[in-house]
């Protein structure tokens, strides 16, 4: 399938470019603090997964099943939110610069979009 | 429908807030706005401690109390199942579960309204009173801000819980 070969080739370019944005915000500056920023996004979708396979959603008896799956969309709507704030917490006290800041943020969302966009792909083969 | 005979406005709800689509992005929202509640006082707490604050202002213990009676306050509120609250269906509400309820709920919004009075008395007594000027002010409106986003957070995810039960009952027809 050359489609979805073209698509990994594209989505892993995004990821290296992100990690690059990531890596030389730290690396340009000597502040090594943004590499949390990887950290928390590629934690971020954990929380729905583990949560997704702890759930029955077809319960709706009890509906106990639902707010397992809350759950982890509010932790994973946490940890993406905590990727963005954290650089800018970070550059408030001057930890790290602003255009520090703003290379990790792109980055991050990169990094982010590609394991989002990747599982989107991954699952949409699963179901054929 | 029948839900349409025992509604109580005369404006119905719209359609698409049923959809699922827009309870799990409620759900999300809610998650990002606490995010950004902790991570504002974090901020603040980050930027008392580091050269850049040069007043005698500091953070401590008491600027993160009222945050944590709110986050609690949003423990209890969002943990109620909501379907025990109606009293008129009695398979729900035997032997007294809805009085129940109300009295957890009371006092989770008691928890989230302390917190945000606590809140104001902190920026008051500590910022206003004293005549603290504006970088060192700062503080105390992220102090504010970050009670104010715990509500909010609270109140999405209160909604979009809500939005459940009607989504529910559509896939059961």
């Amino acid at each position: 399938m050359a489609a979805g070969l073209k698509t990994i080739i594209a989505l892993s370019f995004v990821l290296a470019v992100g990690f690059l944005l990531v890596i030389l915000s730290c690396a340009l500056w000597k502040a090594y603090y943004p590499l949390l920023v990887v950290a928390t996004y590629v934690l971020a979708p954990i929380p729905n997964w583990i949560c997704s396979h702890c759930a029955n959603p077809d319960d709706f008896v009890e509906s106990s099943g639902a707010a397992v799956l809350d759950l982890g969309r509010f932790c994973t709507g946490f940890l993406v939110m905590m990727g963005l704030a954290l650089p800018v917490v970070l550059a408030n006290s001057a930890i790290i610069t602003v255009p520090a800041m703003i290379m990790s943020v792109i980055g991050g969302l990169l990094i982010y979009g590609t394991i989002i966009s990747f599982a989107m792909f991954f699952q949409e083969e699963q179901d054929f | 429908m029948t839900m349409s005979e025992e509604r109580l406005f005369r404006f119905s709800r719209p359609e698409w807030l049923n959809s699922a689509w827009v309870r799990n992005a409620g759900v999300y929202a809610a998650g990002a706005f606490f995010s950004l509640a902790f991570y504002t006082l974090l901020d603040s707490a980050v930027w008392s401690h580091s050269p850049l604050n040069a007043s005698d202002v500091h953070i401590h213990f008491v600027d993160w109390l009222p945050f944590i009676f709110s986050t609690l306050g949003m423990l209890i509120i969002n943990s109620v199942e909501k379907a025990r609250l109606s009293s008129e269906s009695f398979s729900y509400s035997g032997s007294g579960v809805a009085w129940k309820a109300r009295v957890v709920l009371f006092l989770g919004f008691a928890c989230l309204a302390g917190g945000m009075a606590g809140g104001v008395t902190v920026f008051v007594l500590k910022y206003v009173v004293k005549d603290v000027g504006f970088p060192a002010l700062r503080m105390g409106v992220e102090n504010l801000v970050a009670n104010g986003l715990v509500g909010l957070s609270a109140v999405v995810l209160w909604i979009s819980q809500n939005m459940e039960d009607e989504y529910s009952y559509n896939l059961a027809l």
